[in-house]
């Protein structure tokens, strides 16, 4: 066989292996890139920066449970920012399975890291379901969605829900999403009640959003683990989205090889049969 | 160790079995995946739909309730062959409902915005690009005239556009799921074996 029909038929299963080795060897020998932070990421973080000390803002995590190693590290960044500027937090999900318990997770570890008070600083409104009637419905009255929070305590009772029932009370909206769910963020929340919305959506999702963030729709967008990286970097914060690109980078750089590769193989086996 | 976290582990490790070929391990784990995902929404919608906007309600006195209830009801009718005809009821509310609703939401929130965000920047280069963008790959999908001469060069110009974007979404697309392999990774050797802190 020669070297041309090997690059176009060896076993997928090599490049599997090398993936895998790109990363877990990181994580025994951690490689870092250098991290440029993007214009659309900047804008998410100079949006938080611009409300006031002590503002309201929304963060509802559209996201399902299979997403989390992408989404987590974004909403932990964003989270932290908010707790940073001692922003009060309105958190919501209109994912049941998985999407309330996450919510917990992040909000009760940051909170605490923070020194934050469930019920003052922040708020767990849960799952409800028709995520169009809970759009639509916030955009009047939050109580008519949700009479309670996420584990049944009536949001009358919540401090920081006194000055808060919809949307023009709260300054800004961060929705974090691995589905369509985000395009309803703008088309309801932001295109029909004025919100000011920011997006952190999976990478799969970021190129699709860029058409609204051009038309002014969006505030800005974070893109995947590279989105959360940026935004760990801005808030002065490296975690686990920073530690997982030195991996990423590791692994693009070997697709890129392959894909070379694969292409040399394919243009070098195409001559060869022109030639026979 | 603790069992759950090893259990998670294990049920990983038998998913990316299929990495190397289709196994009964694999196939093990799958269908336990599937059969608890159905198990898990089918209680959630029990209890956040038929419990908390259905029946709560309605024995708190909104007997109106009544009727979506009986529609939800009618949607079972298709089990039957005699009565399949009466969730056609049911589902032509649904998809009249949804449609009235999604219509002049999408109109107003997505599609006037974009055209509108298209044709305003036609002054700078990049609005020029977008609208350029825009027209080719329409033009690209518009199959009433054979692609030869000015409609082909436009449709070809279009193929490029529509290239170029699914290189990005691949690139990103990579970047995700690479990403999701890292989490993976990150709980086998930082959560279940303790390796690294």
């Amino acid at each position: 066989m020669s070297w041309t029909a090997h690059l176009t038929s060896f076993d997928r299963r090599w490049i599997y292996l090398l993936i895998a080795l790109s990363v877990i060897l990181p994580m025994f020998f951690p490689v870092s890139f250098p991290e440029r932070v993007t214009e659309q990421t900047r804008s998410v973080y100079d949006a938080m920066e611009a409300l006031p000390e002590g503002s309201t803002i929304m963060i509802p995590f559209e996201i399902w449970p299979s997403t989390l190693p992408e989404t987590e590290p974004l909403a932990r960044a964003a989270v932290r920012h908010a707790f940073m500027r001692n922003f009060k937090i309105v958190s919501l999900s209109n994912i049941g399975a998985g999407g309330p318990s996450i919510t917990e997770r992040v909000l009760r570890e940051e909170g605490d890291a923070f020194g934050k008070i469930y019920g003052v600083d922040y708020v767990n409104l849960g799952f409800k379901a028709n995520y169009l009637a809970v759009l639509t419905g916030m955009g009047t009255s939050i109580r008519s969605i949700y009479p309670t929070d996420h584990s049944g305590t009536p949001l009358d009772s919540l401090p920081i829900m006194q000055t808060v029932d919809r949307y023009d009370d709260v300054q800004f909206v961060f929705a974090i999403s691995d589905n369509a769910t985000i395009e309803y963020w703008i088309s309801i929340v932001g295109a029909r009640f004025g919100a000011k919305i920011g997006a952190g959506v999976t990478a799969v999702m970021a190129p699709k959003l860029f058409a609204y963030l051009d038309a002014g729709q969006l505030v800005g967008i974070l893109g995947g683990m590279k989105g959360g990286a940026e935004y760990e970097k801005l808030i002065n914060r490296p975690e686990w989205a920073t530690r997982g690109m030195g991996a990423q980078s590791l692994v693009h750089l070997v697709i890129i090889a392959f894909i070379v590769l694969g292409n040399i193989g394919f243009i070098a086996s195409r001559r060869n049969k022109a030639a026979e | 160790m603790d069992p759950v976290t090893t259990l998670t582990a294990l049920f990983t490790l038998a998913i990316y079995s299929f990495l190397y070929r289709d196994n009964p391990v694999y196939r093990f784990a799958e269908h336990v995946f599937a059969g608890l995902s159905a198990g898990y929404y089918s209680g959630l919608i029990f209890q956040s739909v038929l419990v908390q906007q259905l029946w709560q309600p309605l024995i708190g006195g909104k007997l109106w309730l009544i009727v979506p209830g009986i529609l939800g009801v009618l949607t079972f009718a298709r089990l039957s062959t005699k009565w399949s005809w009466l969730s056609r009821v049911a589902l032509a509310f649904v998809i009249g409902a949804n449609a009235g609703i999604l219509l002049m939401q999408q109109l107003h929130g997505l599609v006037l915005p974009q055209v509108a965000e298209t044709m305003i920047n036609m002054g700078t280069i990049k609005g020029l690009l977008v609208v350029v963008g825009v027209i080719s790959t329409l033009m690209y999908f518009y199959f009433s005239k054979p692609h030869k001469g000015a409609l082909g060069v436009i449709a070809n110009v279009g193929m490029w556009f529509i290239m170029i974007s699914f290189g990005a979404h691949f690139g990103y697309t990579v970047m995700a799921r690479v990403s999701l392999l890292i989490g993976r990774v990150q709980f086998l050797v930082i959560d279940w074996l303790h390796l690294v802190d």
